[in-house]
C-alpha cells in the first residue's frame, strides 16, 4: 500500500529517472533450492551461470570492470571457478562463470554482483542467470532480477518460443523456496545468452 | 478408459449449492410476491417459459450461427478431431459437433442443451496462438462445461430473472393492462418492486454461479489432461497482452522498469462481482493448487 503510494508520487512528479537500485543477498536462496529442483523436476545445474550488467561508457566503469575481472579471477582461484567476459549487441557485459560446484558458483556470482554494488554500480546490474539441464528437455534457466530481488524461470524452445506450461509448473513449486516473481508480465526472457 | 473424477472440490461444490439455494429462495419469494400482487404476472411467466424453451432447444444452432462457426469434418481438421476424440473417450462423453470460427481473436466455447446435442467451437486465432497441449487443455475445459450441462443450468437459473426483467419493463411502462380494473396501484407497485429486487439479487447470484462453474470446468480440464499447467499457460496467452509472459528481451525493456504504473488492484474486485468469469489470477492460483494436489496424490 505504502509502496504504491510512493510509486504514484514517483510517477506524478516524474522523479522516476534512471535505473532502480539492486539487491544481491536473496540470490543465495538458490543454493538450497536445487534440491527441490532435482527431486520435483529432474533438473541439475550445468555448472554455468552468467552475470549481466549494463556497460557504462566512463573511465571509472572501465577501471571497475577490470578490477572485477581481476578480483573474480583471484577469488575464483580459491573456488576454481572459470571466469570469462563478453559483450553483446545491446551493450551489456556478461561475466560467464563455470564451476561444477554449485555453491561455489553462487558464491562467485554474489562476489561479482556485490563488488559492482560496492563501487556504486549496483544500478547497472541486470540479471544473474543459472543454467540447468533436464534428461529430456532443452536447457532450463532461472533468471534472478537484481532490481526486483526475485527469481523467475525461462525455458526457451527452438523458434524463439518459450515453454510457458513448464515455466508455470516451476513457479508453482519453486515459489515456496525462492523469492519468486509473481507478476508474469515481468518474466522477461534473455535470448542469445553468450555461450 | 474411463476417467475417474478425483476427490471433488468440496468447497467449490458447497459454494455452488449455496448460490443455487439462495437463487431458489429468492425466486420462491418472488412468486409469492407476484401472487400477492395479482395473477396477471402468470401470463408473463408463461411467455418467458416459452421463450426460454425456444432458446434452450435451439441454443446450439443459434450460437453457432451467430458466431459464424462452420462445422468441420475430420478430413478438414484432422488434428482437432483427433484431440477431441481422445478427450471424449476419457471423459465418457458422446462426441460433439466440431466447428471452427474464422477470427484472429483466440477464443473457444461449448454450447448445447445436453451432452448428446452439443457443439464445441474454436477460433482460428486460438489454434494459431496456442500449442497442441494448450489447445487440448482449452478443449477439455469446454467439454467439461458440456459434461456439467452448464448451459442448461445457467438457462434455468436465469429463468426467473428473465421473468423479473419482463415484469420490470412492463411495470415501468405503467401497464399490466388486461383490463383488470379492480387491482389498485399498490399491488402493481409491489410486483414491480419485487421484480426489481429479484432481478438485482439474481444478477449477482447468477454471475457468482457462473464463476463457480468456470472453476469447475478448469478443474475438469486439469484432470482430463493431467496437466493444470497447460491450461494455465493457455489462459495466460488468451487473456491478452497485459498479463502475458513476455517475449521481449529484458535488455530491451530494462529502462522502462523505472516507470511504475499503478496496478489496477482496487478496481479488480469490484469488476469481478459483475463478471461471469473469475479473474485470471484466481484461475491461475486455483490451477496451481490443483497441480500440488495432483503431485501429492501421485497422479
Amino acid at each position: 500500500m505504502l509502496k504504491s503510494l510512493r510509486d504514484f508520487f514517483t510517477a506524478l512528479f516524474g522523479s522516476g529517472t534512471g535505473p532502480v537500485g539492486s539487491r544481491s543477498e536473496p540470490i543465495f536462496a538458490i543454493t538450497t533450492a536445487i534440491l527441490t529442483l532435482e527431486t520435483s523436476f529432474e533438473l541439475t545445474p550445468t555448472g554455468r551461470a552468467w552475470l549481466a550488467f549494463r556497460g557504462i561508457e566512463s573511465g571509472g566503469f572501465q577501471e571497475m570492470r577490470r578490477e572485477i575481472h581481476d578480483l573474480l579471477v583471484i577469488g575464483a582461484r580459491q573456488t576454481a571457478t572459470k571466469v570469462e567476459t563478453a559483450t553483446d549487441k545491446y551493450g551489456y557485459v556478461w561475466v560467464v562463470l563455470t564451476d561444477p560446484d554449485f555453491e561455489d558458483l553462487v558464491t562467485t556470482m554474489h562476489l561479482a554482483s556485490s563488488t559492482l554494488e560496492e563501487h556504486g554500480f549496483g544500478k547497472a546490474l541486470l540479471a544473474a542467470v543459472f543454467e540447468f539441464k533436464h534428461p529430456e528437455r532443452e536447457r532450463v534457466y532461472l533468471i534472478y532480477n537484481f532490481k526486483r530481488g526475485k527469481f523467475y524461470p525461462f525455458v526457451p524452445r527452438s523458434g524463439h518460443t518459450r515453454d510457458n506450461a513448464f515455466e508455470l509448473r516451476l513457479k508453482g513449486v519453486m515459489q515456496e523456496e525462492l523469492p519468486f516473481e509473481q507478476e508474469l508480465e515481468r518474466w522477461y526472457p534473455l535470448w542469445d545468452i553468450p555461450a | 478408459m474411463r476417467q475417474k473424477w478425483y476427490g471433488g472440490d468440496l468447497g467449490l461444490q458447497v459454494r455452488m449449492f449455496i448460490t443455487m439455494f439462495l437463487l431458489a429462495a429468492v425466486y420462491l419469494a418472488f412468486i409469492a410476491a407476484l401472487f400477492y400482487a395479482g395473477a396477471d404476472s402468470f401470463t408473463v411467466m408463461i411467455f418467458a417459459a416459452v421463450l426460454l424453451g425456444v432458446q434452450y432447444f435451439f441454443s446450439d444452432k443459434l450460437v453457432l450461427a451467430a458466431s459464424g462457426a462452420r462445422e468441420v469434418s475430420p478430413a478438414q481438421a484432422p488434428e482437432l478431431h483427433a484431440m477431441i476424440d481422445r478427450l471424449v473417450q476419457q471423459a465418457d462423453l458422446p462426441k460433439p459437433k466440431v466447428a471452427v470460427i474464422n477470427s484472429r481473436v483466440p477464443n473457444a466455447f461449448a454450447t448445447g442443451r445436453s451432452p448428446s446435442a452439443a457443439a464445441v467451437a474454436v477460433t482460428t486465432g486460438l489454434l494459431e496462438t496456442l500449442d497442441r497441449r494448450e489447445v487440448e487443455a482449452v478443449l477439455a475445459h469446454e467439454l467439461t462445461h458440456i459434461k456439467n450441462r452448464d448451459m442448461a443450468v445457467i438457462t434455468i437459473a436465469s429463468f426467473f430473472a428473465t421473468v423479473a426483467q419482463f415484469i420490470m419493463r412492463i411495470g415501468f411502462w405503467g401497464g399490466f393492462g388486461m383490463g383488470n380494473r379492480r387491482r389498485n396501484g399498490g399491488s402493481i407497485a409491489v410486483a414491480y418492486l419485487a421484480s426489481l429486487l429479484v432481478w438485482v439479487i439474481s444478477f449477482f447470484l447468477i454471475r457468482a454461479l457462473s464463476r463457480y462453474r468456470e472453476f469447475a470446468a478448469d478443474r475438469g480440464a486439469a484432470l482430463l489432461t493431467g496437466s493444470p499447467a497447460s491450461l494455465s499457460s493457455a489462459l495466460v496467452k488468451i487473456s491478452g497482452t497485459m498479463q502475458r509472459i513476455p517475449d521481449r528481451d529484458l535488455r530491451e525493456v530494462e529502462g522502462l522498469n523505472a516507470f511504475f504504473i499503478i496496478p489496477a488492484g482496487v478496481g479488480r474486485s469490484i469488476v469481478e462481482l459483475f463478471s461471469t468469469h473469475p479473474s485470471l489470477e484466481k484461475r491461475l492460483a486455483y490451477l496451481e493448487r490443483l497441480q500440488r494436489e495432483m503431485e501429492r496424490a501421485g497422479l
